[in-house]
């Protein structure tokens, strides 16, 4: 029965999404009809206060200015300079600037929480100067979208706090966790890059002149006003003035002043920037106003609880358990977003994971890593929504040319599983 | 054949939620199946504040919460809270039944029916150093997370700053927040014994959650399935009461194991803070009104 | 008409912009407060309400420059005819939806109102107040569907969509 209508949800899902609707729409309108058909609750009042208990959080707070960040960013000279700064180290790297969409990613997630505001801020950033500078769309665009959902992995990261809440393990520990595998998936995102470089040379524009240290040196003063923006919204997190939601605010503070001193802050750039961020904010506001009703409308209808508690029935070994579960979150993840996937599912999925002696914390971490991939799959994946509203590309075009970034994903699944202490030594050796 | 949802936003693994989930099972055993009641733990269906609305406007069957979390309603659901009124388990099963045919009241108002209340462990004092006069307060940074909260850390001349739970962990380790009242329960579940070294039992209040079910959807059922659930209730609520005083011990054994220094509050504390409590209890009487005087009065007399 | 819609897209738009620069203030006066030793109760559950004043109101115009995104790989393979007609799908669709929704907006609204709904939180207010916005903004967004539909029914423009290609390079 279940199965059957887990079927018919993704095929009408599909179906209207295909035909041009408007995706938070489609979401909406999915979760109407299935609680419609499966359920006896009043569904309009349902819709109305999750969807406001939802957009009215504190904690949602920090992605539309970290998108207005972004927005302020791209209309100053920060931007440019990253790249200036930059591309004179990564010149004999093969993939050359490609690598900024790495970099800048992991460095960016230091700072936020979310996956879907690193992709904004450093796809605003980065893809019309890689477009500029003639790198080839594919892999401009496919770096972003994987490199991106590093914001997960990175700390701070909203999905860790979802889970270790739900998961009862220590949230500070999770967080440290997170370190290594987020710089070996980094690694792995920049290995990609390097091998495809190496495959298709003439594919990627030729280097720059070359330069002396000394030139390289002096061309990193480009990089400063980046790196004091960093210095001083990581500074506020780690000083404690402010909590990392409140670090969004002094990002777009920072962005303002830096913007104000080097004279590209003028009236009309500011409330071009300013719509811009509102617009944005408000494409992914609808689609996650949709997205939590149909959470709901899933919660209701008790779907996802089904489905973990049929994978809990199977009685498998560890790893065919951890396979079964990429497979079950990939197919989650083809509809819900990453919290709505942990918060379904993890209290009943948590006694089965436990009982296959899976260390909660590697759980954790593992979880994250499966929800980044979720986050690059068709039809619902914020990371590409987000970058169709920044390129306009199709959704299909988007999924495919983000699916090899989604295969070292599967990597780094495997190489945790097969090797924990990449996960496990450091929170281990905390203090 | 009936099917409930009860959403809770705890998490499964904490023993309120145990309690409900047992509750469940004992209804459905009671009835044999035919009154159903699926728990949806950890705010997997409606988020906290949204619970109460949800069971009044009939969007789910019954729910869970915290009761105090309406006071800003009502100042009577949050007679649970009035800070050091009620510092043990008798005093606040005292109070609880002086109260409760005033919060009877009000939740049937609201089209709601009280199955089970059951009290946290006592809110009590975590901090970052120790605090053994009142003036170890001053200008420290005491979380805050309701009107309640505001005025302790005002009166104890602290700086109330307000921190969400989630963030309450990062907020001790970089110093943004360096006291605050919680129970054991919290401070082993958000594993704050990570952050902070000393713990006072001072048992400030012991805040109820409820459980309730909308009125319409109770009279719907047959007498038969009402005085079932009605004591599956009963029974819930003396296990609720006894878990949360076996817990509360447990936790407190816990929070000593993970290193914290587990004592009770000064004689100089310990006065200072019943202050502050007789001028909230003043401030809770003005806004309850003669309702309140009356329920407090009923207490005190027991 | 079509100037008085147009200005109500603006008006809403406008009001959107100011959400978003006031929970960017009153993120900034939490930050100051803290470290000032002021104490100003409720501001997290402000700037909560500011953000959803951001999202609710800027629907129209986000609609309008064809920021909502969607999937149009398949609109775009189709012949002009069927194209047309799927649109006339889409925007219908899009103008129940709407409704729907804003319905149930103001109904949310109406009875936090008349059960004197307030936060939990330390603001205390009144729930319908911020929800205001909500409604203001679902509103607006049903005006820009039917807006849609209407123009696509005389073959008028609607979107002011900015080409993808200027889009992807500018
Ligand atoms: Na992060
Ligand atoms: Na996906």
């Amino acid at each position: 029965m279940d199965i059957w209508i887990a079927g018919a949800l993704i095929v009408t899902l599909f179906v209207v999404l295909g035909s041009g609707l408007w995706i938070g729409l489609s979401l909406l309108g999915v979760a109407i009809i299935a609680m419609e058909l499966f359920t006896q609750r009043p569904v309009g009042d349902a819709m109305s206060l999750t969807i406001w208990g939802t957009t009215s959080s504190w904690t949602l707070t920090a992605l539309p200015l970290f998108l207005w960040m972004g927005e302020i960013l791209f209309r100053s000279k920060l931007s440019d300079g990253l790249f200036k700064g930059l591309a004179p180290w990564l010149n004999h790297l093969p993939g050359r600037v490609l690598h900024v969409n790495v970099v800048g990613s992991a460095i960016f997630a230091v700072v936020s929480g979310s996956s879907a505001a690193t992709c904004a801020t450093i796809g605003k950033i980065a893809l019309p100067e890689l477009k500029k500078r003639g790198y080839p769309d594919n892999m401009a665009i496919g770096t972003l979208a994987g490199a991106s959902t590093l914001g997960l992995l990175i700390p701070p990261s909203i999905i860790m706090i979802v889970y270790g809440v739900a998961a009862n393990v220590s949230i500070a520990k999770l967080f440290v966790a997170g370190v290594i595998p987020g710089i070996v998936l980094a690694c792995l995102f920049s290995g990609y890059i390097v091998i495809w470089s190496l495959l298709n040379k003439d594919k990627i524009p030729a280097p720059d002149a070359p330069t002396s240290f000394a030139q390289k040196l002096y061309a990193s003063r480009h990089l400063i006003p980046v790196v004091s923006l960093i210095a001083l919204v990581l500074g506020s997190i780690y000083s404690g003035i402010a909590t990392a939601t409140e670090a969004a605010a002094l990002g777009v503070g920072g962005s303002l002043l830096l913007s104000l001193i080097e004279r590209t802050l003028t009236w009309a750039s500011f409330k071009s920037g300013l719509q811009a961020a509102c617009r944005v904010y408000c494409m992914i506001g609808l689609i996650l106003a949709g997205a939590a009703f149909l959470t709901l409308a899933m919660g209701f209808i008790g779907l996802p609880r089904h489905l973990a508690e049929y994978v809990g029935s199977l009685a498998l070994s560890p790893f065919m358990l951890m396979v079964l579960l990429v497979g079950f979150f990939i197919v989650l993840g083809c509809f819900l977003d990453g919290i709505s996937m942990v918060v379904l599912t993890m209290s009943v999925l948590l006694p089965t994971v436990e009982a296959a002696g899976f260390d909660l914390i590697w759980f954790g971490i593992f979880i994250v890593i499966v929800v980044e991939m979720a986050q690059i799959t068709p039809p619902v994946g914020f990371n590409l929504f987000v970058l169709q509203g920044l390129t306009k590309r199709q959704l299909s075009y988007l999924g495919w040319v983000a699916f090899p970034f989604f295969m070292v994903m599967v990597l780094m699944v495997l190489l945790t599983y097969f090797v924990p202490d990449v996960v496990l030594w450091l929170p281990r050796n905390m203090r | 054949q009936a099917n409930w949802d009860l959403p809770t936003g705890y998490a499964s693994n904490t023993f309120q939620t145990e309690n409900v989930q047992q509750f469940a099972d004992d209804v459905a055993k009671a009835t044999g199946g035919k009154l159903k009641i699926t728990v949806h733990s950890g705010a997997s269906l409606y988020k906290m504040p949204e619970i109460k609305r949800a069971v009044q406007t009939g969007q789910t069957q019954a729910g869970e919460f915290i009761l105090s979390g309406l006071s800003n309603e009502n100042p009577l659901f949050g007679i649970d809270s009035i800070p050091f009124l009620a510092t043990s388990y008798d005093q606040a099963q005292k109070l609880y039944t002086a109260a409760k045919p005033a919060t009877e009241k009000l939740l049937a108002d609201q089209g709601m029916k009280l199955l089970f209340s059951v009290p946290w462990p006592g809110q009590s004092l975590y901090s970052v150093k120790p605090i053994t006069t009142m003036d170890d307060f001053k200008g420290t940074k005491m979380r805050a997370y309701n009107p309640a909260t505001t005025k302790i850390a005002q009166l104890a001349k602290a700086q109330p700053v307000t921190i969400q739970l989630a963030e309450l962990g990062q907020a001790l380790a970089t110093g943004a927040a360096e006291n605050f009242l919680t129970s054991s329960a919290s401070g082993m579940d958000s594993k704050l014994y990570e952050q902070t070294k000393y713990f006072y039992i001072v048992n400030a209040w012991l805040p109820r959650n409820a459980t309730v079910v909308n009125k319409k959807v109770f009279e719907a059922l047959d007498k038969t399935t009402q005085d079932a659930v009605l004591a599956a209730a009963k029974a819930a609520e003396a296990r609720g009461w006894a878990a949360s005083r076996s817990k509360d011990a447990a936790y407190v054994k816990d929070l000593t194991k993970n290193g914290m220094t587990v004592a009770q509050p000064t004689e100089a504390v310990r006065a200072g803070l019943s202050k502050i409590g007789d001028t909230m209890i003043q401030d809770w009487l003005k806004s309850a009104g003669s309702e309140g005087k009356t329920i407090i009065d009923a207490y005190k007399k027991m | 008409m079509n100037k008085l819609v147009n200005n109500i897209y603006k008006m809403l738009m406008l009001g959107a912009c100011l959400s978003m620069v006031s929970a960017f203030g009153i993120i900034l006066l939490g930050i100051a407060a803290r470290e000032f030793v002021w104490d100003i109760p409720g501001l997290d559950a402000y700037a909560g309400y500011a953000i959803a004043g951001t999202l609710f109101l800027a629907l129209p115009s986000t609609l309008r420059q064809g920021d909502h995104i969607r999937v149009s790989m398949v609109l775009q393979k189709l012949s002009p005819r069927a194209q047309s007609i799927l649109e006339y799908w889409c925007l219908g669709a899009g103008t129940v939806l709407s409704s729907y929704f804003a319905w149930y907006a103001i109904r949310m609204a109406w009875i936090s109102y008349t059960f004197h709904d307030v936060s939990p939180a330390a603001d205390a207010s009144p729930l319908w107040i911020p929800q205001i916005l909500m409604v203001l903004g679902s509103l607006g967004f049903v005006v820009a569907f039917a807006d849609a539909f209407i123009s696509h029914v005389l073959g008028r423009p609607f979107f002011q969509v900015q080409d993808g290609e200027a889009a992807r390079t500018e």
